[in-house]
């Protein structure tokens, strides 16, 4: 594998890796708020839904 | 029910996800000039195009918050929530656009960046997006979503003209893949099957995500509600 061929996989593995990590990371917080949120409703005795 | 409907709705995208990226990597062959690095149009592009869709869901929260806001209270609560939705899930597709664009560029063009019109006005649209979101997150009083509508609205303006940039200017971004004339358009079938399941793929995934905010909105706002209500008795 020539040098230009590494940078390569390597430049596209980093694309592929940062989409991930911003898309899971995205739906990780959100969770997060749901559960929060869940959590504030049921702690004030009320479920708002 | 309609949890059984979520969970395998859920099930497929996952399956889409994964079915996108082995068309991708393992299917799609290698393009003649820029190799595996062009792989990252797989990604980069159905982002995009998700994108745009998001922000224009958002434009139509943002028209209907400002049309029903007087007459239908409900009504705007749920356009408005459509709008938050739109915008914040619209910038995390755009967010990945604007880094897998200039790792692609990198080594496709040997720079990180240039300030052609297409890479310039897709950094406008997102910056106007944060600044909605931020708008959002930070202001206060009642003036808050009526602001946003209307920033979001004008946000909106901005995608027809970042899709177009490449066709009114000339750019170092390559020209339109699709409706930009006779040499536009994927030649390779294989590659064409490939970029297919990848705009499925992300479209699934998309609308999954931006209907668990829209359902995390919705619950913000029975829940001021009822802060309100409450205040209000006591």
């Amino acid at each position: 594998m020539d040098q230009t061929a590494i940078l390569n996989h390597q430049f596209t593995v980093a694309a592929y890796v940062i989409t991930w990590a911003i898309q899971l990371g995205y739906l990780a917080w959100l969770g997060l708020r749901w559960r929060a949120q869940k959590r504030n409703a049921a702690r004030t005795g009320r479920n708002p839904r | 029910m309609k949890k059984i409907a979520i969970c395998l709705y859920a099930v497929v995208t996952v399956a889409l996800m994964v079915w996108g990226f082995y068309q991708a990597i393992y299917v799609a062959p290698d393009e003649q000039t820029m190799h595996e690095v062009q792989r990252i149009f797989y990604y980069h592009v159905p982002s995009a195009m998700v994108a745009f869709l998001f922000f224009a869901i958002s434009l139509a929260g943002s028209i209907g918050f400002l049309a029903f806001r007087r007459n239908r209270p409900e009504w705007a609560q749920i356009s408005d929530a459509w709008a938050l939705a739109g915008a914040e899930v619209g910038v995390v597709f755009c967010t990945v656009v604007l880094i897998t664009g200039p790792l692609w560029g990198r080594r496709a063009w040997g720079i990180w960046w240039t300030w052609d019109a297409r890479l310039t006005t897709t950094l406008v649209l997102w910056l106007i997006y944060v600044s909605y979101l931020l708008l959002r997150r930070f202001a206060a009083g009642p003036q808050v979503q009526t602001l946003a509508a209307v920033l979001g609205i004008f946000g909106a303006l901005d995608v027809p003209i970042v899709y177009m940039s490449n066709r009114w200017w000339r750019t170092q971004h390559p020209s339109p893949v699709f409706g930009g004339g006779q040499d536009s358009g994927i030649k390779d079938p294989t590659m064409l099957h490939a970029f297919a399941w990848n705009v499925l793929a992300w479209l699934a995934w998309g609308l999954l995500i931006l209907a668990l905010r829209y359902q995390v909105e919705r619950q913000q706002q029975k829940i001021a509600a009822q802060q309100a209500q409450d205040a209000l008795d006591a």
